[in-house]
């Protein structure tokens, strides 16, 4: 599924007013982009190489999303693009200009508590070396919002994207069943 | 203390993990850090003629491309199984030979991770190819005995009891059957990674680890440098399962490349290059003959395997030390011999020789059910035991039986027909019910603790521990949080990073009976030492009327039978540890497990729609973070009886499906529900805490459960893992 996705979003930017800045950058060799993550504009000089992993990760010191393969197989990159989930590893930084990137450190509320994914994870021990555990919380949230959680089978279904080598599944499931009628009501 | 179960508690570094907060080793950051990329070999065996360097060089932002000629001056890490640190004995890239395909040649540094990534790919060697083969169909030539190896006896002699050829030849049922298993990769979701940076010629490494001790030990012999001058920091591991063990072969690269450039260098190896950079489970073929009465009872077992190793090292193997040991079977005989491959040196994987030797035995037991007509929980009830056969000792504990019980009762094992393919859903899918045993040796490492309260009332602890997921750093704390009243907020856990205590080598499930019988010792030396103090409520409270500012204690822990001189083995980052056999006893751990399968009639598609599975691992310190290690372990059993095998085509070397879409790991839509029960009952000898180990036992007798569901749905009996569609068509 993340794989589908990817496959069907634009390369190009979405508003041609951010368009106007995605110029290389001659000094550099880079890509001048614009976007916002977890609700803050940025802008960046990228190498139109760069992942959006990557990018999040060593040039805005967002270090939640995690690399397990780089090859968009284990999901542990998932982050949101305009509120979709997606392998942030597989989507080249330069598809999020002029677009909103959510990860693992934009969904906590501004009070300081957790998020309920967050908290339900928690409570269902629902990881145990953690590494993938933003990955899946990331798309947790999506198969909620996506309307994917009306039986623990589909949730299975949905949830296979992101690989959880410590075997965490049961716990993820309980977490997931638990905190949607949570997101609901919120 | 060990007579009251421990409460449910939150995994204490979960809150941590959620937010994405918990800093791995690739997490870090330095200003002017470096990027690295490894490139690899192309051939399966030879020699490198010539490289061609131009073209990664030119690559704008390369600083540094290290091969074979700039680093021939590195030493050698030695072999982690003789007497060295690292997985193998050999390092890559300082010399010209290749041994395995995929073995690093070069090593590239760069501004960003785009440009040394495009650097590695550009660089060209020219070889010189030889022979190699990668099978277990080797020539005699490369099968060695193990009791015939160089390997050290009588640890990696032939397990033997009584005359088991005799007793098999006259046994009124006899059993005889090979299995296969293919070599696996342990594939943690953390890569590879490693940071290193120097400082006024002090090496601080970062990477994720399930031994610091050998990282920085091991660096220091590599790079001819005093072990002071080297700090390694590992407080989480994204998952290890044995792959991090030992001092890896990119670790000396990075710091190499950190030292020359004189700045930081971050190199995450990538996932196809892990499949080839690190350590995998061995193929191995498991030849079984099993012998019966006519009642039932098991008279002999002979167990004769061949195992894969390297062409560089002898990876000794222990498949017999547990087959020997989970009935009362009077006599076996073991045989265990090693191949050589042109593959790196093979290693240890979650239950590392204890799951391909239960998926021999247990198939064959349930086979000598069937053929007695016996009921398989029944028989193995009828032969267990509560003496080790091999050594004629007492087993410390053994609460396997209780596992049968409780397990066969929470399935729901009565309503089960014997009959194969008689029991079918009403989609028309067959549906299988199967059962088998796991054991896996309580094994105990030595250990130094530091235990400082201080008059604010905050705690830190320091033992050698590394918390890679399976929950040590909740064990430990709620251990603290007994003896000392203290509040888990309150707790600093130093463990997994050098410079405190030694942190030896956690693997062979000893990480709860290493750190808490030594974290309680700590406790009671600290209390006692309090009760000089005047008497308050609380130990703080007590420090705070003596006014000392804190209180420092320090133990040091063998384990029961190591001699004084295992301290120095611990100091030096060497493997410390005994087990199953003690003075006097021996200890391990048991499990029983119950699998469903349904194989749907048209396609013969597997599922595994649920699982019972009760386990005893003496008192359960943690009992959240332990049922989610349990439950992981069976999703690692269902992993490699129907998903998990590393490819190999005997024409190229190498392994063939090296990523995470190609290698199958069981995916959340994979696993139905996986019940899970504790018998929770202290082991009275092996420590004053009763704990056994959990991690590996966890995922015994998963596989063989499986088969022997399969079979009771199917009438075919599969020997050879993984089973597969096609296996059923």
């Amino acid at each position: 599924m993340i794989g589908a996705t990817l496959v069907g979003s634009s390369l190009a930017p979405a508003e041609s007013a951010a368009q106007d800045t995605n110029a290389r950058d001659s000094a550099s060799g880079g890509l001048e982009m614009r976007f916002t993550v977890n609700g803050e504009a940025r802008r960046l000089t990228l190498d139109p190489r760069a992942s959006l992993l990557d990018t999040l990760r060593e040039g805005l010191a967002l270090t939640g999303a995690k690399k397990g393969c780089d090859h968009g197989q284990c999901g542990a990159c998932t982050v949101h693009l305009d509120d979709r989930r997606i392998a942030s590893c597989l989507t080249l930084a330069v598809q999020a200009n002029g677009r909103a990137v959510t990860t693992i450190e934009g969904i906590v509320p501004e009070d300081g508590s957790l998020h309920p994914m967050q908290q339900a994870f928690i409570d269902h021990d629902a990881l145990q070396c953690g590494y993938c555990t933003p990955g899946q919380i990331m798309a947790a949230i999506a198969c909620v919002r996506e309307g994917h959680i009306g039986s623990a089978d589909e949730i299975r279904e949905y949830m296979s994207g992101n690989l959880c080598r410590c075997g965490a599944y049961a716990g993820i499931l309980a977490a997931i069943q638990d905190a949607a009628p949570k997101m609901q009501a919120g | 203390m060990s007579d009251t179960a421990y409460p449910d508690a939150p995994r204490i570094d979960a809150h941590d993990k959620v937010r994405g907060a918990l800093r791995y080793a690739a997490d870090e950051a330095r200003p002017g850090m470096s990027h690295a990329a490894l490139a690899t070999a192309t051939v399966a065996r030879g020699t490198v003629l010539r490289i061609d360097l131009a073209a990664a060089r030119a690559v704008p932002g390369v600083r540094l491309v290290l091969t074979h000629e700039e680093l021939a001056g590195l030493k050698q890490p030695g072999f982690l199984m003789g007497g060295g640190y690292g997985f193998q004995s050999i390092q890559p890239v300082t010399s010209s030979r290749i041994a395995y395909r995929g073995q690093p040649i070069a090593l590239v540094a760069a501004d960003s991770p785009e440009a040394a990534a495009e650097g590695a790919r550009l660089v060209r060697a020219e070889y010189a190819s030889e022979p190699h083969q990668v099978t277990l169909d080797a020539p005699e030539v490369d099968i060695v005995a193990q009791a015939d190896s160089p390997l050290p006896k009588p640890m990696f002699a032939d397990v033997t009891a009584g005359e088991a050829d005799t007793a098999y030849a006259a046994a009124a049922i006899r059993i005889t059957a090979e299995f296969r298993h293919p070599p696996q990769h342990q594939n943690p979701i953390e890569m590879l990674s490693t940071v290193a940076e120097w400082r006024d010629g002090h090496l601080t490494v970062h990477e994720g680890t399930q031994n610091a001790e050998a990282i920085r030990h091991g660096l220091a012999r590599q790079l001819g440098i005093e072990p002071a001058r080297i700090t390694v920091r590992s407080p989480s591991a994204g998952g290890g399962f044995g792959q991090k063990n030992s001092l890896q072969a990119h670790t000396v690269l990075a710091a190499e490349a950190a030292r020359r450039l004189e700045r930081p260098v971050k190199l995450v190896v990538s996932r196809a290059q892990i499949f080839h950079d690190s350590s995998f489970r061995p193929a191995s073929r498991h030849r079984i003959r099993l012998g019966a009465d006519a009642a039932g009872r098991m008279q002999a077992l002979i167990h004769e395997t061949d195992s894969q190793t390297s062409r560089h090292d002898f990876f000794p193997t222990q498949y017999t030390e547990l087959s020997a040991r989970l009935y009362g079977i009077a006599s076996f005989r073991g045989r265990e011999r090693l191949v050589r491959t042109d593959v790196q040196t093979p290693g240890y994987m979650r239950a590392p020789y204890e799951h391909p030797a239960a998926f021999a035995v247990e198939c064959c037991v349930d086979e000598l059910a069937y053929r007695l007509g016996q009921d398989p929980v029944a028989l193995r009830l009828a032969n267990d035991t509560t003496t080790d056969p091999i050594t004629g000792q007492p087993y410390s504990s053994r609460h396997l039986a209780e596992c049968l019980r409780r397990g066969a009762a929470r399935f729901g094992w009565d309503r089960r027909s014997m009959e194969p393919g008689s029991m079918r859903a009403g989609d028309g899918s067959l549906i299988g019910w199967g059962v088998a045993i796991g054991a896996y040796k309580a094994a105990t490492a030595a250990a130094i603790a530091k235990l400082r309260l201080s008059a604010d009332g905050a705690v830190t602890f320091s033992v050698g521990g590394h918390e890679m997921g399976q929950g040590i750093r909740t064990a430990i704390s709620a251990v603290l949080v007994r003896r000392l009243g203290v509040e888990p907020g309150r707790i600093t856990l130093e463990i997994g990073s050098t410079g405190t205590t030694p942190q030896h080598l956690t693997a062979g499930s000893w990480g709860t009976a290493t750190t808490i019988p030594a974290a309680e010792e700590a406790c009671d030396t600290l209390l006692r030492a309090l009760e000089a103090l005047p008497s308050r409520p609380s130990p703080a409270e007590r420090l705070r009327a003596a006014g000392r500012p804190h209180l420092e204690v320090e133990v040091s822990r063998c384990a029961p039978g190591q001699p004084d001189a295992v301290m120095g083995r611990l100091t030096s980052g060497l493997p410390a540890a005994i087990g199953p056999a003690y003075p006097g006893y021996v200890s391990f751990s048991h499990v029983a497990h119950f699998v469903e399968v349904r194989v749907e009639p048209a396609t013969r598609r597997i599922r595994v729609p649920r699982v019972v599975s009760v386990a005893d691992c003496g008192r359960v310190i943690s009992p959240r973070t332990a049922a989610s290690q349990l439950r992981g372990g069976v999703v690692w059993g269902i992993g490699a009886a129907l998903r998990e095998v590393s490819e190999v085509d005997p024409r190229y070397g190498g392994f063939l499906n090296a990523d995470l879409a190609e290698y199958v790991l069981p995916v959340h839509a994979d696993i139905g529900t996986i019940d899970v029960e504790f018998v929770d009952e202290p082991d009275p000898q092996l420590n004053g805490a009763g704990v056994k180990g959990l991690g590996e036992v966890a995922m015994v007798g998963v596989a063989p459960a499986i088969a022997n569901a399969v079979h009771h749905a199917t009438g075919r009996r599969l020997r050879e893992l993984p089973i597969r569609v096609e296996n059923l068509l």
